[in-house]
């Protein structure tokens, strides 16, 4: 019930994106086509899920073990990193489509915030590894679920009269913060 | 203290090691079989990603023309010098015929001294905003209004608008049209020239009938037919009160001088040639 709890509550309650506010920037940058939003949610759920069981291993049998856990930034950057490089030549070479489609935000996984996030939340609340294999799937499907919801409002809005202000970058943000908003409803949803 | 240090720096030089062997691996694993040809024809094209080809950027176009789906010349801006390098790399004759240039031309003869200003504009500095707002200061309602947004869109440097009026550098234009779709008057068309002949041009765009004309521009063809009678022969042709040039007759033979001289309002220009082949 427990590793249900965790996932629920990264993915609604305390969604990386609309409770944290991480990982902004593939958020406004890749939701204005659901297809590509769809595919930079999959491959960030995949770099999220593996950053999370490797690094809990590093974290606990070399960091610890060697008395230098203060080596975690650095550490997990690395992870991250090369766990992006990998998802980039996967993709090239067997989905060049999406490779095309994702451009410049691919890379960008690296700098994603909520990755390196998620490794530092999970050390900072010592869960054990099925808990943080969980914590890290959930994290990629919370950060999926956020990406498609705002590419289908802002497909939703391309049709709309928008007042010319607002437009592009403006209106984004407005509907990325109403969206935050209406998350909260999920609030107190599960005990975590 | 120094205990720290080493054991900091040996895990941190293990785990890169690590990382490094994982990703060397995946990297041979995972190595894409791209057609060597794409990136030799990737490397023909001018690599400014324009778009005239029809694709995002010269990337999708070189993976397209090694498909076999666009061909070897699709590349506008590159002209005949890239769509012979791309035709050799794909080892395909090419479609275009050499000794032949795309080239930007300008229909207005309308120098500052010509144009019959019909009021003084104070908005926006350009062709597009004064022709949206009110129509265009100068009497002629097809003539050149001179605030240069060909110059300002032209890719290449190409065109430059001086005494009012835009001067291609045929060496420059690559006739990729970017000019002939900014202009808000339709003033400039992009022709494809025969290097061997002479470059010669109609400098009016108006189908008014000649009375008209002659009330709004003093360089404005009045349609009276002498380039017809007097230039060489099948070079031109009056049509909707508007002399034109069929440029692909053009050859060398052809000579303009009388043309040109006898036009009575001189709307029909010399203009220099490419120097190259290209």
């Amino acid at each position: 019930m427990e590793l249900f709890f965790i996932f629920v509550a990264i993915v609604l309650t305390q969604n990386f994106v609309l409770h944290y506010f991480l990982g902004i920037c593939p958020f406004l940058g890749v939701s204005d086509e659901m297809e590509a939003a769809f595919g930079m949610g999959i491959a960030t759920t995949f770099v999220m899920t593996l950053t999370a069981i490797i690094t809990w291993n590093i974290n606990n049998f070399i960091l610890e073990g060697f008395g230098v856990e203060f080596l975690e930034y650095v550490s997990f950057i690395l992870v991250i990193a090369s766990l992006v490089q990998l998802v980039e030549m996967f993709l090239k070479k067997y989905v060049p489509e999406l490779y095309q489609t994702l451009g410049i935000y691919l890379p960008l996984i690296t700098t994603n915030c909520a990755v390196m996030g998620l490794a530092l939340f999970m050390v900072l609340r010592d869960y054990n590894f099925v808990q943080s294999a969980i914590f890290g799937f959930g994290a990629g499907v919370g950060f999926t679920l956020a990406l498609i919801i705002m590419a289908g409002i802002r497909s939703e809005l391309m049709e709309d009269a928008i007042p010319e202000p607002f437009r592009g970058t403006g209106i984004t943000l407005l509907t990325a913060g109403l969206l935050a908003l209406a998350f909260m409803g999920f609030s107190g949803l599960v005990p975590v | 203290m120094s205990g720290t240090v080493i054991i900091s720096a040996a895990t941190m030089t293990g785990l890169s090691l690590l990382f490094a062997a994982l990703l060397g691996f995946a990297h041979t694993k995972l190595k894409v079989e791209e057609d060597p040809k794409v990136e030799r024809v990737e490397e023909a094209l001018p690599g400014i990603d324009c778009g005239a080809c029809g694709y995002p950027g010269c990337h999708q176009c070189a993976v397209n023309i090694v498909k076999g789906k666009a061909p070897p010349d699709s590349c506008v801006p590159g002209g005949d010098e890239v769509a012979e390098k791309v035709a050799e790399i794909m080892g395909l004759d090419i479609g275009t015929e050499p000794g032949k240039k795309l080239v930007a031309v300008v229909h207005c003869g309308a120098t500052e001294e010509f144009k019959q200003r019909t009021g003084e504009y104070e908005g926006v500095e350009s062709c597009r905003g004064i022709e949206l707002t009110t129509g265009g200061n100068i009497k002629c309602e097809y003539g050149c209004l001179g605030y240069g947004d060909c110059e300002e869109a032209c890719p290449f440097d190409a065109i430059h608008v001086t005494n009012g009026l835009p001067e291609v550098d045929p060496d420059k234009c690559t006739g990729c049209g970017v000019c002939v779709e900014t202009c808000p008057r339709d003033i400039i068309t992009v022709e494809e020239i025969n290097l061997d002949g002479e470059f010669v041009a109609v400098a009016c765009n108006s189908p008014d009938d000649g009375v008209t004309i002659r009330k709004k521009c003093e360089v404005g063809c009045v349609a009276c037919g002498l380039c017809e009678k007097l230039g060489p022969e099948g070079a031109f042709e009056v049509q909707d009160n508007l002399s034109q040039v069929h440029y692909p007759e053009i050859d060398e033979e052809m000579d303009f001088e009388t043309a040109i001289d006898k036009c009575p309002v001189d709307c029909i220009v010399s203009l220099s040639k490419p120097t190259e082949e290209g």
